[in-house]
């Protein structure tokens, strides 16, 4: 299936064409930075590392961040498809693919939950007693520790095979 | 530039740089963790001034700036020991000069916004308008700082210039 998938025209092109690879790296990183960035700032948030801003902004800031995913999942697609034999037999590129997995599964919980506690409230602020519950701690550790293991990984796919 | 550049790879730090070959991929993720702790939190202080999430107090975003700066300084100090290591490579590459004339303009950009903008913002009544002048500095520091995330991922596909 992999041998297949390098070999369709969408993935020679990705491979062939001089500007198809540099161009698609470039979208990701910029990706990356919206939906890492905005996830990293609603966690450290979360944990009390900053004080403000209240939370429901992050929630107006959720779509972004999935725009964000949706980017990079397209770029990283289209990048894997091109090596798509040596990269799934790649140990930090399979860890990857995990942490971005449970990472953006724990986005969504997180966006849920404050998507119910905002709803109904006059004020937006008070929503941050949604901060003292340990299940959003919880989980905002466990997405800071995700993404930057994403990262993490990510990088270390061209330096182990 | 060459003369930096031999005068960089005759100290002792790009000797010691160089003997590590654990330390470029270590300097690449700590660059990666810093570009998404600048982008991050300039992402939604950018936006809010932008107009996005407008019931949110403007300056609740500005607490996220020491993040920012925390980013930029990963990204200083990786940055050197990248240009100390291999400074002939980037003081010749388009793509690295270009970097850096983006990112002087993005940090030129944040001082105007500290000195002239921010003392506008916080004189500002509540629900009063954005001015024009501080939504226009945001956008300019979003797409420089995009610009620098572009250019930066393209300095191992660009040529000499």
């Amino acid at each position: 299936m992999f041998f297949w998938l390098e070999s369709t025209p969408l993935a020679l092109w990705v491979s062939l064409s001089f500007w198809a690879y540099p161009v698609l790296l470039s979208v990701h990183i910029v990706g990356l930075s919206i939906v890492a960035g905005i996830y990293a700032m609603r966690d450290l948030r979360c944990l009390g590392v900053v004080s403000e801003p209240p939370l429901s902004l992050f929630v107006r800031l959720h779509r972004l961040a999935l725009a964000g995913l949706a980017l990079n999942v397209v770029s990283g697609f289209l990048l894997f498809s091109s090596q798509a034999t040596v990269l799934i037999e790649s140990v930090p590129f399979l860890i990857k693919m995990v942490c971005v997995g449970l990472a953006s599964a724990i986005a969504l919980i997180i966006h849920a939950r404050f998507s119910a506690a905002i709803v109904g409230q006059a004020y937006v602020g008070e929503s941050d007693v949604l901060l003292e519950s340990p299940a959003i701690q919880r989980l905002s550790v466990l997405s800071l520790a995700l993404w930057l293991s994403a990262i993490v990984a990510g990088r270390l796919i061209a330096y182990i095979f | 530039m060459m003369t930096l550049a031999q005068f960089l790879s005759e100290t002792a730090l790009h000797t010691w740089i160089v003997g590590q070959a654990w330390l470029w991929p270590v300097l690449e993720i700590t660059h990666f963790i810093g570009l998404t702790l600048l982008i991050g939190g300039l992402l939604v202080v950018d936006l809010r001034v932008l107009g996005v999430s407008a019931s949110t107090p403007l300056l609740a975003t500005y607490r996220l700036l020491p993040l920012v700066l925390l980013g930029f300084g990963l990204n200083l100090i990786s940055g050197v020991f990248f240009s100390v290591g291999d400074p002939f490579r980037y003081a010749a590459n388009i793509g690295f000069q270009a970097k850096m004339v983006f990112v002087l303009l993005a940090g030129a950009n944040a001082v105007y916004h500290h000195i002239s903008i921010t003392p506008l913002l916080i004189g500002l009544e509540e629900g009063a308008r954005t001015p024009a002048v501080a939504k226009i500095s945001a956008a300019v520091s979003l797409l420089a700082w995009s610009t620098v995330l572009l250019l930066g991922r393209l300095i191992p596909y660009l040529g000499t210039g």
